[in-house]
């Protein structure tokens, strides 16, 4: 239990970093927050008067204490341009970008898991180069370059799947109580739906996955490497256990876990790196969000923006660490 | 750098080197040979398919693609490469200093180093971009606002591995000043392990600088960085395919070049890491 614990305050420290750094985002780095409060047109009236109200007269720390204040009570503040507060912006938006990101997952684990076991049991074989060239490759794609060209050949000339969007203009009335269309299409019961919403995910998911599968395949190889050297897959092997129980029973159960974490990493990178492929795409979402904010210079919404996939960040890496803590059958302590 | 070619093993790594060696000599030297000026408009010649006189084609606004694209090769790499020694210099900077302080000072700001680098980078440096409002000179400092603690990280442990040894211990004894101990022993010992994960870092941060580009908080549309063609050819993709294919794939294959080469010389220069 102790490390759950050590965990958890790890976790509120770094909220704590990241509070810090959207603090210095909105309010050091952005220039001063009352003229980007007041908007383009004000004068410098309401410029003083924003200043008071908002603290700004006040000693930095001060502020920041103000600002986490506001917070961890879930005041994201308010777009200036959309005049709407932008914590309920955020919230409608991030179901799609969590549905996009999930599947990109499924099929990163997919493509990462067997390959980077397989590799490592044929570590220096032929196999083995040829994936490591490919895991190179994969690394060097621009993610927003392959969403474009696999849109224009898969869904453009093939017409094999929907070009953009969320739902076909058949379903575009469907609307659910969670966000997630494929959690709430089954609670429906409409397969119809659910099949829309898929065949929308699958080609913005496979480009979002790609770079992130790239990095998979290499950390789950390098985890388990070294499990295939040690003495339990001698024993094993001269117990003439058969060579698929060593690699998935003895193996993958005890070589997973470092690769896990990284998973559990991956899953808020990936979330940021819905900005490069939402747009392209024309899906609603955090990333496509925030690309709009930034071109109509909003900070807040930006910064908003930050701070959620900040946490969705941490969340998942805490879930994942605490998740591997209960299932390992040692429950011991690692660094 | 003549090392570099007698390191390479396998026909893709002697590829790789020359390829990266063509695509640093194209981004000193390119500006001087385009073929045409990369930002001239000619609405008579635009979106021509790639021919003799245009090898690229050209893009909507009829500019050249392939002068544009090798512009950009020099706009592209000296931005990755900038990002690449700013956040060595602050990284090591800081590591090497907690190497030496040690004690509270050591371990705070290595847990704060730890929990910056987890942190998506590409939406730390989004959010470091708008804040400074978009351009080019925006998105190398947000890179570097988001990469530093990599480098940190790693000068530390390099560090306080150096500073754990025996020749350390007889330097103290011998009263050999602090600024001599950093310059004499640690950077040279360091070298290695820091230009391994450097090679390793250049096609991250150039994917990093081109999405931020694409994204529209890098380098501004018509500027010929490799991202922001990819946007500006977005809206042409349709009877245009070139203007987006040929940024493209200069990311990928200088990235990829710089993947292999970095893979070998980690497997050449760091003997922690020997795998066959």
């Amino acid at each position: 239990m102790a490390y759950v614990a050590q965990r958890i305050v790890f976790s509120i420290l770094s909220l704590f970093v990241l509070l810090f750094i959207t603090f210095l985002l909105s309010h050091v780095v952005a220039g001063d927050p009352a003229i980007v409060a007041a908007g383009p047109n004000a004068g410098a009236a309401k410029i003083a008067l924003l200043r008071e109200q908002m603290g700004l007269d006040k000693p930095l720390l001060t502020q920041f204490a103000i600002y986490c204040g506001q917070i961890l009570q879930g005041d994201l503040g308010t777009s200036w341009f959309t005049r709407q507060p932008i914590a309920s912006d955020v919230l409608r938006e991030l179901p799609p970008s969590l549905e996009l990101v999930f599947i990109a997952m499924l099929i990163n684990l997919a493509v990462s898991l067997p390959l980077g076991l397989l590799t490592a049991r044929y570590a220096g074989s032929r196999f083995d180069d040829l994936v490591r060239l490919g895991v190179m490759a994969g690394a060097g794609l621009p993610v927003f370059w392959i969403a474009i060209i696999l849109q224009q050949i898969v869904a453009g000339r093939w017409q094999l799947l929907p070009t953009a969007g969320r739902l076909g203009f058949a379903n575009r009335e469907f609307s659910g109580a969670t966000g997630f269309y494929l959690f709430d299409s089954l609670a429906a019961g409409n397969m119809n739906v659910f099949l829309d919403t898929l065949a929308h995910l699958v080609l913005p998911a496979f480009a979002l996955s790609l770079l992130f599968t790239a990095v998979g395949v290499r950390i789950t190889r390098t985890a388990m490497i070294g499990e295939f050297r040690k003495d339990y897959v001698t024993l094993a092997r001269a117990k003439g256990a058969s060579e698929p129980r060593i690699m998935f029973r003895h193996v993958f159960a005890n070589g997973a876990t470092p690769a896990l974490t990284v998973f559990g990493m991956q899953f808020g990178w990936m979330l940021g790196a819905t900005v490069l492929v939402e747009e392209i795409f024309g899906r609603p979402g955090i990333g496509r969000y925030a690309v709009k904010a930034v071109t109509q210079s909003d900070i807040h919404a930006v910064v908003a923006v930050v701070f959620v996939v900040g946490v969705v960040f941490l969340l998942a890496n805490l879930l994942v660490d605490i998740a591997l803590y209960v299932l390992s059958p040692r429950k011991q302590q690692r660094a | 750098m003549l090392r570099l070619l007698t390191l390479p093993k396998t026909n893709i790594e002697r590829a790789a080197v020359i390829l990266a060696l063509i695509v640093i000599l194209v981004a000193i030297i390119g500006p001087f040979v385009t073929p045409y000026d990369p930002m001239q408009i000619s609405f008579r010649s635009k979106l021509l398919a790639p021919s003799s006189m245009h090898w690229f084609g050209t893009d909507g606004s009829g500019r050249d693609v392939l002068s544009r694209l090798l512009h950009g090769a020099q706009l592209t790499l000296s931005a990755t490469f900038f990002v690449l020694i700013a956040g060595v210099v602050i990284g090591c900077t800081i590591g090497i200093f907690s190497a030496f302080v040690g004690g509270a000072a050591d371990n705070a700001l290595m847990r704060l180093a730890d929990i910056w680098l987890g942190f998506p980078p590409l939406i730390l440096a989004l959010g470091f971009a708008s804040a400074l409002g978009a351009s080019l000179q925006a998105a190398i400092w947000a890179l570097v606002f988001s990469w530093w603690p990599n480098y940190a990280r790693l000068s530390r442990m390099v560090t306080a591995d150096i500073l754990s040894q025996k020749f350390i211990a007889s330097a103290d004894a011998l009263g050999v000043p602090l600024h001599r101990k950093v310059f004499r022993y640690v950077i040279p010992n360091a070298f290695d392990v820091l230009i391994v994960q450097v090679t390793l870092d250049i096609s991250a941060v150039m994917l990093a600088i081109s999405g931020l580009s694409f994204i529209g908080v890098g380098a501004q549309i018509p500027q010929p960085e490799w991202g922001a063609m990819i946007a500006d050819g977005r809206s042409y993709v349709a009877n245009g395919w070139w203007i987006v294919l040929a940024p493209g794939v200069a990311i990928f294959l200088t990235a990829l070049a710089f993947n292999v080469i970095g893979d070998m010389l980690r497997r050449e220069l760091d003997p922690t890491s020997r795998r066959r």
